[in-house]
């Protein structure tokens, strides 16, 4: 996607993106409308077709927890055949002579929704195998739970010979058994073998598909792909990256639970298998066989394996290992799936569904318009003070007791030899970690217990030491994913809108850029940076949240001279309009751009002063140079 | 180099780098680095924290493959082979974190370097002779001894392999002043058993107590090839790249 | 009283069946980062060739073929398809050892058939032995106390001989071991070969008691894995702690509610994460991997 096209004013005609969204809609409806035609002569049928679009909803709720999270849920079972025997109960205990359709399955996508919501909480905190695990486990409680409560669901047996629920529309009590009226078509089959069944299976396909790629394009999209490609780095932007987490989670179990309920209405009856961890399998596999993270994969990979369960296994028994030797040669030869063999085009429209009914809300006042740093240096308050900090690791005391205090507006440097506590010190202050003793007050107010997401937004901003950035994503995309943290804040469901359309995240970028003379590259991907413009981009990415105190781990480490001194000339150009503590070894930037030097070694402060007294200090000296003195050197 | 070359190669070159230009990523660490040991030699490389002092040592071992250049140990290449390889023909690191194995008990690291040695260097009466201290902590654990005896560890791992050359990175690094003057005695006698070291310092005193010969680098280039007493009376060369 | 005692041995049994598939993937994770799903897999070739070697030439032999074809086809696996995979994330080793386990099983399937199948042991060990108030199957008893030897072995390997030394170190830190001349990928591939053995032998010696079929596999697979996490990941007595945990837990659980067997050990593990997620006796290092 072009970056000046979405930096541009808004010049795009609502025309041009309200057809692209159409367009993408018709051809998915083809693509339904055609399927059962062409699944005939491969030797499907009617019901299958409509099993395999009702099961890829599941796979496409599954794929936007794996492919756009990031999180491998082995349980999904739990909300698919939750959906089905909640869909089930209710239809068998709601009025039960006159059920109704859409009371059972949106009852049943609601309570696959919260039922997501309370194990997404315990869950999202865990990653790779642990959460694959627990999400096992709450599966196979749920499976538990639904085989014990035998008056409601049978036990072992399931669920069978549910009565057929009518669709209510509007006048209309709809029966979805009827069959279509009987057209022959020769090799494709009979247009009378589908049932109405499939047209409204098809119609929550297509639903679901638009849904999934406006969500996967939206601003919450956006975040989400930040948090999965670089979580350490969305954490110290400002995005709460469980609180994403657990959405992802919740819509992925209510789609998960959504298909479940159609199926289960669909075939009359559930099975115990539903909620099996088979079931939790056989998610991973289409998935992963289709495509992870994109958009069609899902749908592509449950139409295959379902069609070679269903087919296949009446010409060879051999169809399971056909199967598993599908997704083993997927996982090696084609890690992003069967799709890409299709070569799948990226949807190059940047625009989304209802991007001009949702403008950002004006509350929050221009930030461009707001002064960096309060307070003038040397004024009564400092911004950033620690009392008696401490971090241990294990028995090792990485801190200990350090009193440090910094003057708004003030260029600090800090330096000591290695193994000193530099890094953990401004872990400390950027909250990565969290203080074994001690407090820390920024401007005036304790912060010692809050989490680094909630201290960027308080202003206090990190670049790393090896820079810490999205790889994937051009110079300008970095920064405006930390602009749009400032201006959204920690969590927001933006589903609806993309952050294109957001002019002050635009400017913030845009400045940022600007500062760290990024623009010359702002539209290369930032892995394909030189080292030193990564480094200045880390830089430029910490500006865009708009901080009061800049922390920049050894920001010129590894560059070669000339860029060192580019870059200390533009964080010195920083320093005036904001503090800025800055770790380094470049003794020569040190001593030319600092008001002051605190000296760490051994976890403590040794010294802090002028670069003229650090230089001066006999205990500095001794402690670069290993216990001896000058004189003692010079007279070996 | 700006500095010319003054130590004349008395004895065989047992360790050459010659012109190595190592990357972490695109970042540009080493930019032509030379350097050369000859055998029984015990050379220093000084410069301040983050010029590439501790790159230079992971690219002789194998631990970082340079994009250019050519390392050769007694003649024969040694970039493109593998750390253990490497290892194995008598290349020794004593790396500046130390690298105990901390779930292993003192005479169980030295055990493992016995183990994985192609031939063996000090016996362990030679070792315990020398290293007094570690006799004592046999049976405790890697993280249960003090930061002197990890060090006297490390390099007693080291020693109890056929060592050609001895890789030493900072060695007194983070150790209190008492200790540092021991370990300062270790390095003299490593020297005085004849053994072809290159030492990694900071601590200038201890380094040019003992070297026969020093280069000094920063930011990624060897500024300096000379002698200790040079260092010691060019002030101006210290406060350059030395000092803070 | 004797339905309680009848029931420790029984836990004891089924826990050490636990202990000796989790010490294999806790070793594995320790010395490799590989997270094996495909570890059941090798419990059930074990199985079905001691099946098929104890039905055609003896039970002895099977005991011996078990172990050893199932390292051969570790090794194979290792060195054709994972060893690409061990620098990836864990997700990505999840799916791909889920992948071959799935094709073992369908392939013992077509070989072996669904049905659950069991091999008889000689008479001499049908027999059952008296311990104060119960008869418990003596095949049982050596059983366990086989399992208990074998794990003594696989301790007294890892504690005590040089390469176990080596493989302590490399759990510790990969490259140290390389600097000091470790021969470290040698020593990855003869933990997985072990490890996989392990597996394959108790299979092969399970049978009897618990027959097998193409999914007991997978099925032994994932309360292993609850034991590996109860326990710690890549700790021994973790595995050896859970492990028995988990089979008296299940099983003293079957005596009083029969139905909550199946689920006390998900409730367990899931408590321990939520509490301890490192496990009980696990180092929390290895949490985020």
């Amino acid at each position: 996607m072009s970056a000046t096209s979405e930096t541009a004013p808004v010049a795009h005609s609502r025309g041009g993106l309200l057809a692209a969204d159409a367009r993408f809609a018709l051809l998915c409806a083809l693509g339904i409308a055609l399927f059962p035609f062409l699944l005939h002569p491969l030797g499907g049928y009617s019901t299958l077709a409509t099993q395999i679009a009702i099961v890829s909803i599941a796979s496409i709720g599954f794929n936007l927890l794996l492919g756009y999270a990031g999180s491998l849920s082995y349980g999904h079972a739990m909300f698919y055949g939750g959906g089905g025997y909640i869909a089930a109960i209710l239809l068998l205990r709601v009025n039960p002579q006159h059920p109704n359709l859409w009371l059972c399955i949106i009852g049943a996508t609601l309570a696959t929704a919260v039922l997501a919501v309370l194990v997404g909480a315990v869950t999202v905190r865990l990653y790779g195998i642990y959460f694959a695990l627990l999400t096992l486990a709450f599966a196979q409680m749920v499976f538990f739970i639904i085989e014990q409560a035998k008056d409601w669901t049978n036990g072992d047996d399931g669920l069978q010979s549910l009565p057929n629920a009518l669709l209510p529309i509007g006048p209309w009590n709809i029966d979805l058994t009827t069959h279509l009226p009987s057209v022959n078509l020769g090799p494709f089959g009979n247009l009378g073998e589908l049932r109405l069944w499939y047209i409204f299976a098809g119609l929550c396909l297509l639903l679901v598909l638009m849904l999934a790629r406006m969500l996967i394009r939206s601003q919450f999209g956006e975040v989400l792909g930040a948090i999965r490609e670089n979580e350490q780095r969305s954490t110290l932007i400002g995005f709460n990256a469980p609180a994403y987490r657990l959405a992802a989670f919740a819509i992925s179990g209510a789609l998960t639970g959504f298909s479940g309920a159609l199926r289960g209405m669909f075939d009359g009856s559930i099975p115990i298998d539903a909620v099996g961890i088979d079931r939790s399998g056989s998610f991973v596999i289409y998935t992963v066989v289709g495509g992870v993270a994109t958009l069609f994969g899902p749908v592509a990979g449950t139409a295959v394996i379902m069609f070679l369960e269903n087919v296949l296994s009446a010409v060879t028994p051999a169809w399971r290992l056909i199967e598993g030797l599908i997704f083993v040669g997927v996982i090696v030869f084609l890690p992003r799936g069967l799709s890409t063999v299709l070569k799948q085009q990226r949807d190059k429209n940047p625009r989304g569904l209802f991007v001009r009914s949702l403008r950002p809300s004006t509350e929050e006042p221009d930030p461009l318009l707001k002064p960096a740093a309060e307070g003038q240096r040397g004024g009564p308050m400092s911004i950033i003070e620690t009392f008696k900090l401490g971090k241990l690791f294990g028995h090792f005391a990485a801190v200990r007791d350090v009193d440090f205090r910094v003057d708004p507006g003030e260029l600090r440097a800090v330096i000591g030899p290695n193994g000193a506590g530099k890094t953990t010190f401004f872990n400390l202050l950027s909250g990565t970690i969290a203080p074994s003793s001690g407090t820390i007050n920024y401007k005036g107010r304790e912060v010692s217990r809050l989490s680094g997401t909630s201290r960027v937004h308080l202003g206090i901003a990190k670049a790393f030491q090896t820079a810490s950035l999205y790889p994937d994503q051009t110079v300008r995309q970095n920064c405006r994913l930390a602009a749009l943290a400032r201006v959204q804040g920690r969590f927001a469901l933006q589903v609806f809108r993309r952050s294109t359309r957001l002019d002050d995240v635009d400017a913030l970028a845009e400045r940022a850029i600007g500062r760290l003379e990024l623009l010359d590259v702002a539209d290369v991907r930032a892995g394909d940076l030189s080292h030193g413009d990564k480094k200045r981009l880390d830089i430029a990415i910490a500006l865009a949240t708009q901080p009061q105190i800049l922390l920049l781990d050894e920001p010129v480490a590894g560059m070669s001279k000339d860029e060192a001194r580019k870059t200390e000339a533009l964080i010195r150009k920083l320093s005036t309009e904001m503090t800025v503590l800055v770790i380094e070894h470049d003794m020569e930037m040190v001593m030319g751009i600092s008001d002051s030097i605190t000296v760490l070694h051994q976890g403590t402060v040794l010294a802090t002063g002028t670069p003229a007294e650090i230089r001066d200090n006999p205990r500095v000296q001794e402690a670069y140079l290993g216990g001896h003195s000058e004189a003692e050197l010079a007279h070996g | 180099m700006n500095a010319p070359t003054t130590a004349p190669a008395a004895t065989q070159t047992r360790l050459r780098v010659d012109t190595i230009n190592t990357y972490y990523g695109d970042s540009h660490v080493l930019r032509d680095v030379s350097l050369h040991i000859g055998a029984g030699e015990t050379v220093a490389l000084l410069g301040r924290n983050g010029v590439g002092k501790t790159t230079t040592l992971k690219s002789i071992v194998g631990w970082l493959k340079p994009r250019t250049g050519s390392i050769t140990l007694d003649g024969e290449e040694l970039i493109g082979r593998d750390m253990m390889t490497i290892a194995r023909k008598g290349v020794s690191l004593v790396p500046e974190e130390r690298r105990i194995f901390t779930n292993l008990t003192v005479a169980e690291n030295l055990k493992l370097a016995q183990v994985t040695a192609r031939k063996p260097g000090w016996t362990l009466d030679h070792v315990y002779e020398k290293f007094p201290r570690l006799r004592e902590r046999l049976t405790h654990k890697g993280d249960e001894i003090s930061g002197g005896e990890k060090q006297m560890l490390a390099i007693a791992r080291a020693l109890l392999q056929d060592v050609k050359v001895l890789l030493l990175d900072e060695p007194t690094e983070g150790l209190a002043p008492l200790i540092v003057r021991e370990v300062e005695n270790v390095i003299r006698e490593i020297k005085s058993a004849g053994i072809t070291t290159l030492l990694v310092e900071q601590n200038l005193y201890s380094a040019l107590a003992v070297a026969d010969r020093c280069y000094i680098i920063d930011q990624g280039e060897i500024k300096f090839e000379g002698t200790p007493a040079q260092v010691r009376t060019d002030e101006d060369l210290r406060r350059r790249y030395l000092h803070v | 009283m004797e339905a309680f005692f009848q029931a420790l041995l029984g836990g004891l049994v089924l826990g050490l069946i636990y202990v000796a598939i989790a010490v294999g993937l806790t070793i594995i994770f320790g010395t490799l980062r590989l997270v094996n799903f495909a570890h059941g897999a090798f419990y059930a070739i074990g199985a079905y060739v001691g099946l098929v070697i104890a039905q055609h030439i003896g039970v002895g032999w099977a005991f011996i073929a078990a172990p050893i074809a199932v390292a051969l086809f570790a090794v194979v696996l290792d060195r054709v398809v994972l060893r690409s995979f061990y620098d990836k994330e864990p997700t990505a080793q999840l799916l791909v050892t889920f992948g071959i386990a799935l094709v073992v099983e369908e392939t013992l399937r077509l070989i072996f058939g669904a049905t659950t199948q069991q091999y008889k042991m000689p008479e001499a060990l049908q027999g059952s032995v008296t311990l104060g108030p119960i008869t418990y199957p003596a095949y049982r008893l050596l059983f366990a106390a086989g399992v208990i030897v074998m794990l003594a072995l696989v301790w007294l390997f890892i504690e005590r001989t040089t390469y176990g030394l080596i493989v302590r170190a490399g759990i510790r830190d990969r490259i140290m071991v390389q600097l000091l001349g470790g021969n470290i990928r040698q020593a990855s591939t003869i933990v997985f070969a072990l490890g996989a053995a392990i597996a394959g032998l108790v299979g092969a010696a399970a049978t009897p008691i618990y027959s097998i079929d193409p999914a007991t596999g997978f099925a032994f697979l994932v309360p292993s894995f609850v034991v590996v996490v109860v326990g710690g990941l890549g700790s021994f007595w973790g595995a050896v702690l859970g492990g028995l945990l988990i089979g008296e837990l299940q099983s003293l659980t079957n005596l009083v509610y029969a139905p909550g067997s199946s689920v006390i050990i998900y409730l367990c593990m899931a408590l321990v994460l939520l509490l301890r997620p490192q496990g009980l006796l696990g180092e929390s290092e290895v949490i985020r991997q």
